[in-house]
């Protein structure tokens, strides 16, 4: 039993945490940085606690303070939430040396997945696809094309200390590998000073596609469906849906099936997110397993019904899971958009100062996870996400109505954010189309650009 | 507040705690400075140092053997003394027994033998778990016989000093501990050898008041709190609230007992190099040091230079470019003659004065003891310097690293530039006067070759007091007076601007010096002299010290003094 838990984050998450505390019966614990001793956690919560300095090494990553803040409390229970702390193994560790339940997986469990090589290499033993690649340091062009045929073309090639897009090239079939790879190379000798290079079967314009997982100490693991996640800006989501619409339902099942199998391969325990790369033909390949709640995961809670943090907290307490797999039943279309004190007009820069006006909309099949209010100051301190906008409809014509017209009501007056770019992108035709691979930004902002263009031009 | 406004969460039940949560013992440290709730993994793995703050953890005594020796070489030894109870004190037994069960130590001093580099020394290190590493009857025979022991080996002592000083449960058998290192320590001393004193927090009481104080040098970790009486009781004796900082490292620096403050992951290798510089060699010598044979036969063929025939300037003039700002400064040549130089604070009496600085320095494979009077290129650095006029601080440390020399063989090198002794109130207290004197009087006597190169003013006694020596050179714009022209003008005609003409007929200047026999060499400058043009400067001064050095350190020391008598004598 968790009678009173402390939340290790800030913001709509530990909001979201509290809520789902209070509906349980269980004390919360807010922890807080001087900068946000008026944040509605610090607010919502039955103790609030501060834990340092505004910067977030100082405060919600400083592990010994926010332990000191469990024992002082008497929390018997840490929700690290995302971000910040929730995939850090040691501070699960830590909290299990001090006898603090901590809502996730095993420390252990979130250093193996935390673990890029580690993660493939059990994924693999299991019988988990993954992208093909490599498995040697490639230094000579020859045993390049070698590879590259029985990993199957396209292919990219990078530098084995790459980063930033340097010492990176796409071969598309076998007579573009010797430029390709000769280019990558020389471009990894002069930037990195190494001629190391892998390979990498090239997966072109797929979708983000992730699964829901929920694992009990018993080993019963279930998924809830997936999340199509592909509009994101720079690795960033942006708008998520579920179900995803490209999914038939034999691949759904297929790739369900393999997420559990994932999740059990990794022993994992609680809730947790497969991320899959799905190309144009059906083909899937595992990206990796995300150890903590998601920021999206009130779409999966809107088609499956199911709570997910009131679930994550059952879990900790060791009590069996409260559903078995044939009871997960996916139900209409649920969209999520996250509003960002952010500029499009400028690059998306942060945008921070005081909330002067506010106004959320409500109403059947529309909910708002947020911790901001009228006359809340926003900080340029953490992440820019405002809000959480979910709708849920019967299908997914009617949901993207219901989120044009939510989207339309929103007033947040005296800060800069994407609302408008989100309105955008609601009423862009190829959406609608449900036309959506990860590339999907990118060419949206091209497309607008042009527009714009022509505009000027008439005027 | 919004909390005003919300209604709280109805608990359905009663805490009954079976399991509360708790830290185990052992997780979690705390900073004593910025108060941080520490990982203990993580403090000890950064080296006992706050990762957040920087501040410094005590050590215990293996790590600290583990951070100052070379791996695998620590031996330990006299690890076998019987613990005695003279006062037989209730309950002192078992103490020790449930310390020495806990910490696995015997005592609470960790002495062995070691490599340092390379360098074979003696090492003792207090461990604070053991009773604060108060000093009982055993802690002090393991340092006499280390000591000893070092001094039957020719080995250098490091003792590192960590302790809350007598141990109060041995009484008055502790308190001749203090007698007994201290003699152990002379002896060794009195054998040529060196003894590096390092003082860590804290370092207090019987402690401060014996072993520690003793070194050759002494060096001390950043912040750590070193006094004899503490901070508590001195605060109930006086009644006075004891300033921030006060019996601080930092502190003792100022007051001219510590030579230097040490990062404690440079500690290491400054203990290489200060044994290094005082003769000490590696084992297994890494590289034989060729020495370099070129030099001396350059300067074998170098004359002094007469500047007689170069005319042209008058004698006001070379007053005022003795005293130009532009013109290299002591710090100058030390950094371009002695890379290495290694500087050592402190009077050990008073202060530090930053007009003198002195230290120790290889010089083509040759421990040398470098003081130089300093001024500066500009207004901050000279306020920092005092315009290069000295303390008695200043003197007497200098005083103090001459007699190290003297112990270490070491010959001594001095750069003057002064416009003459600090004229102040606080100078006239503490004696300028004597220590000018006491300076004559030890040179007149030192038993290693001196030199002195006047690189700028030459002020009078100020100035004498660091060239009784072999030999003194001067810079062709340097002077060298007794006293400032200004000065000489104000006393004899009562009117200091007269100035020029009293330079006129001081006969201050290197051509007139030269003729007096008050110099034996004159050294040429470039047109414009600065730091930019002095490399021609400084090559010709490396080759005739090094000729200097292979002329005197050969010499018997009677010899040497007899000549450096005669020299004087003759004036």
């Amino acid at each position: 039993m968790i009678r009173k838990l402390l939340i290790a984050n800030r913001g709509e998450i530990a909001v979201r945490i509290i809520r789902a505390c209070r509906e349980l019966g269980i004390e919360t614990v807010a922890v807080f940085s001087t900068a946000d001793r008026n944040a509605l956690h610090t607010q919502l919560a039955s103790e609030a606690i501060c834990i340092g300095d505004y910067r977030s090494v100082d405060s919600y990553l400083n592990m010994e303070s926010i332990l000191s803040a469990a024992i002082a409390t008497g929390a018997d229970a840490i929700h690290p939430g995302f971000g910040f702390l929730s995939e850090n193994s040691r501070f699960a560790a830590v909290c299990k040396t001090c006898g603090i339940t901590f809502v996730g997986p095993d420390s252990s469990v979130i250093e193996r997945l935390g673990n890029k090589s580690q993660a493939r290499a059990t994924m693999v033993a299991a019988g988990v696809p993954v992208i093909p690649g490599s498995e040697e340091v490639i230094l000579s062009e020859e045993r390049g094309r070698e590879v590259a045929a029985e990993i199957g073309y396209p292919v990219i090639i990078k530098a084995v200390l790459g980063g930033g897009g340097k010492g990176m090239r796409v071969a598309a079939s076998e007579k573009d590998f010797t430029v390709a790879f000769q280019t990558a190379q020389k471009e990894s000798e002069m930037a990195f000073g190494s001629r190391e290079m892998y390979l990498e079967h090239y997966v072109q314009n797929p979708r983000h596609i992730e699964f829901q997982i929920l694992a009990d100490k018993y080993g019963h693991v279930i998924h809830l469906g997936e999340r199509d996640c592909s509009i994101q800006r720079n690795h960033q989501k942006m708008i998520e849906e579920a179900p995803c619409e490209a999914l038939s339902v034999t691949l759904r099942a297929e790739m369900g099936k393999v997420a559990v199998l994932a999740a059990r391969a990794a022993g994992y325990e609680n809730a947790g997110t497969i991320e899959f790369l799905l190309d144009q033909n059906g083909r899937f390949y595992f990206m990796e397993m995300n150890t903590r709640i998601q920021v999206e995961h009130p779409i999966t809670e809107c088609v499956t019904g199911v709570d997910l943090v009131k679930e994550q907290i059952r879990i900790a307490e060791g009590k069996p899971l409260s559903l078995k797999q044939e009871d997960v039943i996916l139900r209409g279309h649920a969209i999520e958009c996250r509003i960002n004190a952010e500029d499009p007009a400028h690059k998306f820069r942060p945008s921070s100062g005081q909330i002067k006006q506010l106004y959320l909309p409500g109403g059947n099949g529309v909910r708002v996870d947020t911790a901001i209010y009228a006359g809340y100051e926003v900080t340029p301190y953490y992440d820019s996400m405002l809000a959480k906008l979910i709708v849920h409809a019967p299908n997914r014509e009617e949901a993207i109505w219901k989120m044009r017209s939510a989207l339309g009501e929103v007033i947040i007056e005296g800060i800069h954010t994407n609302l408008d770019y989100q309105y955008d992108i609601l009423n862009d035709p190829a959406f609608e189309k449900g036309d959506i691979t990860v590339n999907f930004l990118e060419e949206f902002s091209r497309r607008q650009e042009q527009q714009k263009e022509v505009e000027d031009d008439v005027v | 507040m919004l909390s005003d406004f919300f209604k709280k969460t109805p608990r359905n039940y009663v805490t009954v705690r079976v399991d509360t949560p708790k830290v185990p013992a052992g997780l979690l440290r705390k900073c004593k400075k910025c108060n941080s709730a520490l990982f203990a993994e993580d403090v000890r793995n950064h080296g006992e140092i706050c990762p957040k703050c920087g501040a410094y953890f005590r050590m215990k005594a293996d790590q600290r053997i583990a951070l100052l020796t070379d791996r695998g070489s620590f031996r330990p030894a006299f690890t076998d003394l019987l613990v005695e109870n003279p006062l037989q004190t209730a309950g002192y037994e078992e103490k020790l027994a449930r310390l020495r069960e806990k910490t696995g130590l015997d005592e609470a001093i960790v002495t062995g033998f070691a490599t340092i580099g390379g360098i074979r020394t003696a090492i003792g290190v207090c461990d604070g778990r053991f009773m604060m590493a108060s000093m009982g009857r055993v802690v002090g025979e393991k340092i006499a016989r280390l000591v000893e022991q070092a001094t039957k080996e020719h080995l250098p002592v490091i003792l590192v000093a960590c302790s809350g000083g007598a141990r109060m449960q041995e009484g008055i058998v502790s308190l001749m501990q203090m007698a007994k290192t201290s003699q152990a320590l002379r002896r060794h001393g009195d054998a040529g050898e060196l003894y590096i004193s390092v003082l860590t927090d804290p370092t207090t009481g019987g402690v401060t008041a014996s072993f520690a104080m003793l070194g050759d040098v002494t060096l001390a970790e950043p912040e750590a709190m070193i006094g004899f009486a503490g901070p508590r009781v001195i605060e109930q004796t006086i009644g006075q609230k004891l300033p921030k900082g006060f019996q601080s490292a930092e502190y003792l620096l100022e007051h001219g007992f510590v030579d230097q403050i040490v990062p404690r992951g440079e500690l290491k290798s400054r203990l290489q190099t200060i044994l290094r510089l005082h003769g000490y060699k590696a084992d297994e010598p890494e590289n034989n040091v060729q020495k370099d044979e070129a030099p001396q036969k350059a300067a074998a063929e170098l004359k002094s230079v007469s500047v007689g025939k170069r005319k042209g300037k008058t004698p006001w003039e070379r007053v005022l470019l003795s005293r130009n700002r532009e013109r290299p400064v002591g710090e100058d040549y030390i950094s371009t003659l002695f890379p290495d130089f290694c500087e050592m604070h402190g009077d050990k009496l008073f202060g530090d004065d930053a007009a003198v600085v002195g230290g120790i320095a290889s010089f083509h494979g040759r421990p040398v003891t470098v003081i130089a009077q300093m001024k500066g290129h500009n207004t901050k650095e000279l306020v920092k310097r005092n315009f290069g006029m000295p303390s008695p601080e200043g003197y007497r440390k200098a005083k103090r690293l001459m007699e190290q020399a003297e112990k270490f063989g070491r010959p001594v090198i001095c750069f003057v530039d002064t416009p003459g002794a600090f004229c102040g109130l606080e100078a006239e207290a503490r004696g300028q006067g004597a220590a000018i004197a006491d300076n004559l009087f030890l040179l007149s006597g030192l038993k290693t070759p001196v030199l002195s190169i006047v690189i700028g003013e030459g002020g009078s006694g100020g100035a004498l007091a660091l060239a009784v020596a072999d030999e003194v050179w001067l810079l062709e714009n340097s002077i060298y007076s007794i006293l400032s022209p200004e000065g000489y003008a104000s006393i004899l005609w009562k009117d200091s601007k007269r100035a020029q003409e009293a330079a006129q007929v001081m006969k201050i200047t290197a051509n007139d010096l030269l003729e007096l026999g008050v110099v034996e060499r004159v050294f040429a400058e470039p047109e414009t002299f600065n730091k930019e043009t002095m490399g021609g400067l400084v090559k010709e001064l490396d080759a005739s010290i090094a000729a200097f050095l292979e002329r005197t350190c050969g010499k018997a020391p009677e010899e040497l003094i007899g000549e450096r008598y005669a020299r004087f004598r003759k004036m």
